[in-house]
């Protein structure tokens, strides 16, 4: 059935109001306001740039530790120290090795994870702030709204489809039925973070994939309020080893914020061979270490989540340029891996997309060759610099820790080339050992309800809610793997990767079946991309759904 | 500019939102002077509800009638409403955007060849053009669409656009006049059937004093009536934690929790419940809560004012058997 759907017409369309697509379009609303105000001819209008955002509000699904290097915000709000909602500037950062029951200081802070002239930051407010910026220059931000389909006019992109509103869960129309917008427009800039789903499809339709395949760490968060006097605000304390093997990619956070809060979260490689090792527990264990509870004993959890990171890096980029098309954020792998930073990039990107973009509404130009200059615009701006010097950092942890510390020394004396360049790695999905005969899994983590939290527990504090009487937005191709093959050869790892309880075994009179929670799921993709059998795709459910990630 | 109002009635009564229609045509009428406005009622018998309508300051009102109007079908409103049209000649066609609307009057602008401007929330004039105003993406824009062509124009206003207690009453009764309606049976393509109310009153857990539910722990649905049975013992309702609604082993309407309904009842009796926090939120406000599971870690317990550490089928069927005995 296709349905008659409305049309807009745009001049620019952004799919994702996170820190890359709401600095694309303030930037981009700003050249405007220049050229329109020194009587530049077309005139051009601001108005004919969309955001489309998917969660309830901006800011609803946007989640990170955070340290931000301020450097790209500078440029994109110069006064932001005074008028951008900071936390606290870091004070103190040091990094820890951890093992069972205790912890060591490294002497010298490794140069990446030092942080002063950083901020602590909450991106869901920074985030928040921005889009009030993006709004006052004029620009639209259709909050609740996803692109749930690439429009295609030849080899060239020519908008999105938004999703449809009021079908039920069996697909069929409700009263509040709406189809999805065919949203035209000259330039579609996705700017969808981790794994979007968009660009998902358009890396595969045209093949536009980095010379490595996009690899990716899960980073699981908890917001606490501790007692006074427990932590400094500044203080940025990073954690390696402990709870992780050293087979492991990853490591905990833990900041000091004002008001007595704590952001603290563990990030987890998803290449680990065990499938049935669970990233969730991991954190909840990471917890009990004395070094972080004697922090958290006493207080409360404010707030829950977890996404994912791409840390791929440089090789892992892919085309950033279609007709009609741009890729830019983390949606283009432009972070930081060896640091954890990416908002920078984000920010900067969004700035060098909407230089790109204004040159070619100006001209009149919106194909491959003339987009292709944000590619350059990129290669020779700080982002290539920067992401050149860790061009090699997360591939070399793929052998384990040590061999991985040791690339990473060569590659720092080397400007990023290190022993082998480019250091090539296989998608982490691959990297799951078969259980072979393992024996039956362990029980499942409860958590003590007051440090530590089963996984039903801490979802409720993401302020997760969805539609329930909609369709699925989690398609499993095809269920017979789940309970033919996967059970045998994986154990159903969906059950232990995902964050949010999203997929569980379940047996009853109709045998073994795989039921899938989706109104629990927070957004992060980690199914989509950790599932050995790559048969689970994540689309947008109806817009307005998802988390809430108040403070996060 | 000469406006018709296509009014609704049901069960005998004028469709309150008819009125809102009304106030709209009157107000449009107001800011263009020369523009009358006519009514119509439609249906069999309607002559009272022509009558209740003429009092209102209006031009005239067209009573269509027709023995085969006495069911709503779409032709049958559509061809009628046409030939209402061709006798008054109106520029602009105005009704309340309701259900019975939507059916119908789409396919009567498509016969005289007009599109529709529907589900407006309002309408302005500018340089002696209409122009309607209606919402897109769920309200967060509003786009200004106007008709190009020559009248009739159809338009339809959302339920509360405009306030129908505002009508204007007229100083006279309007003059009723009958539209000679010619419509044979075969024209009718549809048969309604029966009108029947849609959903039962779905069972609202929060009046129950007292509230049996059930978890994950009652394992299958042909274990559920021996729960029910005990709460129909207990003088009170049958609920649920999510699973088993999610199961559908019991319908939407008695889950309990954050995406169910919020209790408090006297007596909360959790069988085979964990407790996870989304249940508890729906229930803590209970004033005593029972709870039954075989795990003694279970969360219920701490919020349980009395808790049995055992199996619900072997308790269950104890407390019916001493209930009974009562």
């Amino acid at each position: 059935m296709s349905p008659e759907r409305e049309r807009l017409d745009a001049d620019v369309l952004i799919v994702g109001a996170g820190p890359a697509g709401l600095a694309c379009a303030l930037h981009l609303a700003r050249l405007i306001r220049q050229h329109n105000e020194s009587g530049g001819k077309p005139e051009l209008s601001a108005e004919g740039i969309y955001v489309l955002e998917k969660g309830r509000e901006i800011g609803a699904h946007q989640l990170s530790g955070a340290v931000l290097d301020p450097r790209a915000l500078a440029e994109l709000v110069p006064d932001f120290a005074k008028t951008a909602p900071l936390d606290t500037p870091v004070t103190d950062d040091a990094a820890y090795f951890l093992t069972a029951k205790r912890s060591w200081k490294l002497p010298i802070t490794p140069p990446p994870l030092r942080n002063h002239g950083n901020y602590i930051v909450s991106l869901n407010k920074l985030v928040k702030w921005l889009g009030g910026l993006v709004e006052q220059a004029g620009v639209n931000v259709f909050t609740q709204f996803a692109g749930a389909q690439l429009i295609h006019e030849g080899e060239a992109i020519a908008g999105v489809i938004t999703e449809d509103k009021g079908r039920d869960k069996d697909g069929r129309p409700k009263d509040n039925f709406t189809p999805g917008y065919e949203l035209r427009a000259k330039v579609t800039v996705l700017a969808e973070g981790p794994r979007g789903s968009l660009t998902k499809t358009l890396v595969a339709e045209k093949h536009l994939d980095g010379l490595n395949p996009q690899v990716y760490s899960i980073g699981i968060k908890e917001l606490w309020e501790v007692p006074p006097g427990r932590i400094n605000p500044g203080w940025v304390a990073h954690t390696l080893g402990w709870p992780l093997d050293s087979s492991m990619y990853g490591g905990g956070w833990i900041y000091g914020l004002r008001d007595n809060r704590v952001s603290l979260g563990l990030v987890t490689g998803l290449e680990y061979h065990n499938p049935r090792f669970d990233p969730h527990e991991a954190f909840q264990r990471f917890k009990t270490h004395p070094f972080v509870r004697r922090i958290l004993e006493g207080g409360k959890l404010v707030r829950y989540g977890a996404k994912t990171v791409p840390v791929g890096g440089w090789y892992s980029m892919p085309r950033v340029y279609v007709d009609g098309g741009l890729i830019i954020g983390d949606s283009a792998s432009l972070l930081n891996s060896q640091r954890l930073k990416g908002i920078h990039m984000a920010i900067k990107s969004g700035m060098l997309a909407a230089e790109t973009l204004f040159e070619a509404l100006r001209v009149g130009d919106t194909s491959a060759k003339s987009l292709s200059v944000f590619r350059r615009k990129l290669d020779e701006s700080w982002i290539a610099s920067e992401l050149r010097s860790v061009r090699n950092f997360h591939q070399s942890f793929q052998h384990g820790l040590w061999l991985g510390l040791a690339h990473t020394a060569a590659q720092f004396v080397t400007g990023g080339r290190g022993l082998i360049d480019p250091m090539r790695m296989p998608a982490g999905y691959e990297e799951y050992h078969k259980l072979d005969g393992a024996g039956a899994a362990p029980p499942r983590f409860q958590g003590d309800g007051v440090l530590t939290f089963d996984r039903l527990t801490d979802v409720y504090h993401s302020g997760t809610r969805h539609e329930e009487d909609q369709p699925c937005h989690l398609h499993v191709l095809d269920l017979n793997i789940c309970v033919n093959r996967c059970v045998v050869e994986y154990g159903n790892p969906c059950q232990y990767f995902c964050p949010a309880a999203v997929y569980e075994m379940v047996e009853d009179k109709g045998g073994r079946r795989l039921k899938i929670n989706f109104s629990n799921c927070v957004h992060c993709k980690t199914c989509d991309i950790a599932d050995p059998y790559q048969i689970i795709d994540w689309v947008p459910p109806e817009g307005g759904g998802g988390p809430n990630y108040e403070g996060m | 500019m000469k406006i018709l109002v296509i009014t609704e009635a049901r069960e005998g009564k004028l469709n309150p939102v008819s009125f809102e229609a009304l106030v709209a045509a009157q107000q449009i009428a107001g800011a263009q002077a020369g523009s009358p406005i006519a009514a119509t009622v439609i249906g069999k018998g309607m002559r009272q509800l022509a009558e209740e309508l003429a009092a209102n300051q209006v031009a005239e009102v067209l009573l269509v009638e027709h023995d085969l109007l006495e069911r709503y079908t779409p032709d049958g409103y559509a061809i009628a409403l046409r030939q209402a049209i061709a006798q008054s000649k109106p520029d602009l066609v105005l009704m309340p955007h309701t259900y019975q609307v939507r059916d119908f009057a789409p396919k009567l602008a498509a016969s005289l060849g007009k599109g529709m401007i529907g589900d407006c929330v309002g309408y302005r004039v500018e340089k002696e053009r209409m122009i309607f105003v209606r919402q897109m993406f769920q309200g967060k824009t509003a786009a200004d669409v106007s008709f190009t062509g020559a009248p009739p124009w159809f338009v339809s206003f959302q339920a509360g656009a405009f306030r129908g207690d505002q009508a204007a009453r007229g100083a006279a009764p309007a003059p009723i006049t009958t539209v000679k309606v010619d419509l044979k049976a075969e024209q009718i393509r549809t048969k309604p059937l029966e009108l029947f109310r849609e959903a039962k009153q779905a069972v609202d857990l929060t009046q129950a004093p007292i509230l049996v539910a059930v978890g994950r722990g009652i394992k299958a649905p042909e274990n559920i009536p021996m729960a029910e049975k005990l709460a129909k013992l207990l003088g009170g309702e049958l609920a649920a934690s999510r699973p088993i609604c999610d199961e559908g082993w019991l319908p939407m309407d008695r889950q309990i929790g954050s995406s169910g309904q919020t209790v408090a009842p006297k007596l909360y009796l959790a069988l085979g419940i964990s407790g996870a926090i989304q249940h508890v939120v729906g229930m803590k406000g209970s004033r005593t809560i029972v709870a039954i599971n075989k795990d003694r870690n279970a969360p219920i317990f701490e919020v349980a004012d009395y808790g049995i550490v055992g199996d619900i089928f072997e308790l269950i069927p104890a407390l019916t058997e001493v209930l009974e005995k009562k």
